[in-house]
């Protein structure tokens, strides 16, 4: 039979980002649930499919009887096209239903620069964008996800925010909708005010924001008596025992991570002053070595996945690394599946270890020393020397890789033009560290490549306060750097800031910015993440249209004493803290990592994790 | 070690599936399995596997074939219920051959039968149609779109049924490495032949092949 589905998937370039069914997809009766979830990722399939927080929390949900959470993502422009051909609206993958009557849709904030597909979605949905627009007859609208410790931006459109992570909070939450969903659904604010009682549930119509006259935030006060002063975030305490999916989803098309993630722990115990995830993760927590091989045999047996990664923000961290890598080795050999193990640290034991990963292939291997000289490293509080670096890309040289790529980043506070030049500096020390070997020693074809990118100052960092560069000002430093660089041996990679300058000024807005961002969809913007569709000048446009000038929120630089957009959100780690991570940024002296030395971050008031162990014992 | 030939098919559930995907997504469903394939040589080893005519996508089947090389262990009839217990649903296993020689030769195939259901305007008539000595459309060929002449490799067309506007035929076509024919392609020469027939969107499925001694396949039920 010939039906609409065929038309309409006939006309787009790749239908199988739009059709389900793929193995362990969750299908359920629709009738015999209470609870209709959509987990929304305002970006392509690809993308989505590649986050690990969607396939936990997807299959969290759906071990619940009375709940069926189905994936919503961006459909394509051509999709979009077909859909408006043919009257269809925003549906969900799994069923094929419109999301328009679901009962929650939950969207997880990865990047700010998909603010506007969350309201182009909702738009496909035909379903009104701002949360007090919204009747009982819609779906409750929500979000989570790590920018929703600063959602100001779009917090008019969300019901609730779930703050940290979300495995128990979900759950409350769910609960909660069935008990107001059998008693009636009579008042969306009944159900509202249950949640906000509860810990990491932040609702954003239950807060007041009052500007100053120069625009600034003058206070943000509860407007209801359930809503608490500070809504503090969540974590998994026992992460260990943390339940992690026994079943992952298996895309039929290329997605950008196809293969198994273990997420082997969660925080980060470096403290870059610059590193928004490095503080709103903690505190560093781990899983043993056995949780892990048992989780990684379940994993590739149901999926058949032949590669597998490790994810954390700093695998070398993770004490367990020896004996969980001689374990999965073990596993990958016997099945010939193959082992990727990112952000690792360069040294003997992690030079071993790719040696015996990757047999015979030498590709390319990525260094981020973020910075070029050794006082702005300390600026930023990157514990990585000149030397490590130059002692490293030794034992790559000798050891047969020949690519080596350097990641940098530019405009960060308290940047002279000398450090800039470091930049270009370094790589060339890289080069002659390698021209050093003798000719038999060494790969053949030498290839530097560096990369630079434009740093945007985020919440919840010590650097919060500060102002970002000016577009010309990046310019400059980047012509800089390809000044300085003197060899064809040596590749420069950078890019245009148009969209540093829009993540930066979301990043750090308050509600004031919605209106643009709703207006901007309306103009047509979309997929500002993808260079095809980001048009700055529409939103520059927009800016202006409505008044609002966007270097307020991102070149000006913040008192201390300034009330944030982002007070009233409480991470665990104190703005005190932040206060004085940003003093010691100013002179330039490092704070150890979390292991060498507590730094009284304010973390440890959550009980666990790193702040806990025994010192020496994890170490090694 | 053993070569076996594999009858499969899929249904609407999968048919978006490009040939790449399905191949990534046979391995996979071999990894969840007991079956173990066997790896080519060299530098980069991959699983020995070949597929017969890759499907286009959107079409449907209940008659592909391929070559596998798996480890020594199973029946052939054991293999199919492994593989239709670890299929993404909308795969189906329906028989399996254990090679000795080139008993079955899935190179040979040459032939096969499509069930075409199409939106229309106008009037088919089919045996019109065919009674041309010649049916004169572009055709896609490896350099470029070429006018050929499809009638020699039109071996029957029969109409199923016609019904609110859908018209449905079952076509039986030459495929393969020396001539290979789509039914997009006899519904264009319609287009062309049959005064006032013009077709709209359509559906395909893949009914049978022949060829290279395939018949010997019975689907196992």
């Amino acid at each position: 039979m010939i039906t609409t589905r065929d038309k309409i998937l006939a006309g787009v370039t790749k239908p199988t980002r739009y059709t389900g069914g793929e193995l362990n997809s969750v299908m359920k009766n629709p009738n015999r649930v209470d609870v209709r979830w959509g987990f929304c990722f305002a970006d392509t399939y690809e993308i989505a499919m590649s986050h690990l927080g969607l396939k936990i929390l997807y299959h969290t949900l759906n071990e619940r009887e009375d709940t069926w959470c189905e994936r919503v993502f961006t459909p394509w422009t051509d999709m979009e096209e077909q859909m408006k051909l043919h009257g269809m609206k925003l549906f969900a993958l799994e069923s094929g239903d419109e999301v328009t009557h679901f009962d929650i849709l939950g969207f997880t904030l990865q990047y700010e620069l998909a603010y506007s597909n969350i309201v182009h979605m909702l738009n496909l949905a035909e379903v009104p964008v701002l949360a007090k627009d919204r009747d009982e007859s819609f779906p409750i609208i929500c979000a989570g996800g790590p920018v929703a410790y600063n959602c100001e931006p779009i917090a008019d459109i969300f019901d609730f925010v779930m703050l940290g992570e979300g495995e128990e909070m979900i759950h409350e939450v769910t609960d909660e909708y069935v008990k107001w969903k059998k008693s009636g659904k009579q008042n969306k604010k009944d159900y509202l005010e249950t949640i906000a009682r509860l810990d990491g549930i932040y609702v954003p119509s239950f807060y007041d924001i009052c500007y100053n006259e120069d625009n600034t935030v003058k206070s943000i006060t509860p407007n209801n008596p359930n809503a608490k002063s500070k809504i503090r975030k969540r974590i998994m305490k026992d992460f260990n025992a943390a339940k992690a999916p026994d079943s992952i989803i298996v895309p039929y098309g290329d997605v950008v991570h196809d293969r198994v993630m273990l997420e082997v722990m969660r925080g980060c115990l470096r403290g870059c002053r610059f590193c928004q995830a490095g503080y709103i993760y903690r505190p560093l927590r781990e899983r043993k070595p056995d949780t892990l091989m048992n989780l990684a045999e379940t994993l590739l047996e149901c999926s058949g996945y032949d590669e597998i990664s490790l994810s954390s923000l700093s695998t070398s961290d993770f004490s367990g690394l020896p004996d969980l890598t001689d374990g999965l080795l073990d596993i990958t050999e016997r099945k010939k599946i193959g082992l990727s193990l990112p952000s690792l640290r360069i040294d003997n034991f992690s030079l071993d270890l790719m040696e015996k990963v990757q047999k015979v292939r030498k590709t390319g291997i990525t260094f981020a020393p973020e910075a070029g000289t050794q006082r702005m490293r300390d600026v930023i509080n990157k514990n990585i020397t000149e030397e490590n670096i130059l002692h490293s890309t030794n034992l790559l040289f000798r050891g047969g890789w020949s690519n080596v790529k350097l990641y940098f980043m530019i405009g960060l506070p308290f940047e002279t033009l000398d450090d800039v030049k470091g930049i270009a500096e370094l790589a060339h020390k890289v080069l002659d560290v390698y021209f050093a070997i003798p000719k038999e020693e060494r790969a053949k074809n030498i290839n530097i490549t560096v990369s630079s990118s434009s740093f945007v100052p985020k919440p919840f960092t010590a650097f919060q306060w500060v102002g970002q560069n000016t577009r010309e000002q990046l310019i400059h430093k980047q012509h800089i750097i390809l000044d300085n660089i003197k060899t064809r041996r040596i590749k420069y990679n950078y890019h245009d800031n148009k969209t540093s300058y829009l993540e930066g000024v979301f990043a750090r807005g308050d509600r004031r910015l919605c209106s643009v961002i709703i207006r901007a969809v309306e103009k047509g913007c979309k997929f500002d993440g993808w260079t095809d569709y980001f048009d700055f000048d529409k939103w520059m446009e927009t800016f202006d249209e409505l008044g609002i000038d966007p270097d307020f929120y991102s070149a000006r630089e913040r008192s201390y004493e300034e009330v944030l957009p982002w007070d009233h959100i409480d991470i665990g780690v104190t703005k005190q803290f932040f206060i004085r991570e940003n003093e010691r940024a100013k002179q330039a002296v490092t704070t150890p990592n979390c292991r060498e030395k507590c730094a009284g971050c304010g973390i440890a008031s959550f009980g666990t994790g790193v702040c806990f162990e025994k010192r020496g014992e994890s170490n090694e | 070690m053993s070569n076996y030939i594999l009858k499969y098919g899929r249904d609407d559930r999968v048919k978006y599936i490009s040939h790449l995907d399905f191949m990534r997504c046979f391995h996979r469903t071999v990894r969840r399995t007991d079956l173990q394939f066997i790896f080519s040589q060299g530098f980069n080893p991959h699983p020995v596997m070949t597929i017969a005519q890759p499907m286009s996508v959107g079409v449907t089947s209940e008659c592909e074939f391929m070559k596998v090389g798996f480890e020594d262990g199973f029946k052939p009839r054991e293999i199919v219920e492994i593989l239709n217990k670890a299929f993404p649903p909308g795969f189906k296993a329906y028989s399996c051959f254990k090679l000795n020689a080139k008993e079955i030769d899935i190179t040979k195939i040459d032939k096969a039968l499509y069930v075409v259901e199409t939106e229309y305007e106008g009037k088919a008539d089919i045996e019109a149609f065919l009674s041309n000595k010649e049916l004169t459309v572009p055709k896609k060929t490896k350099s470029g779109v070429r006018d050929s002449d499809i009638r020699p490799h039109i071996f029957d067309i029969k109409k199923i049924s016609d019904e609110n506007g859908v018209l449905t035929l079952e076509m039986l076509i030459s495929v393969g490495s020396a001539y290979n024919l789509k039914p997009e392609t006899v519904m264009d020469a319609m287009d062309k032949y049959c005064e006032s027939f013009k077709h709209g969107f359509m559906n395909i499925h893949r009914k049978a092949m022949y060829g290279g001694n395939v018949e010997r396949l019975k689907n196992i039920e």
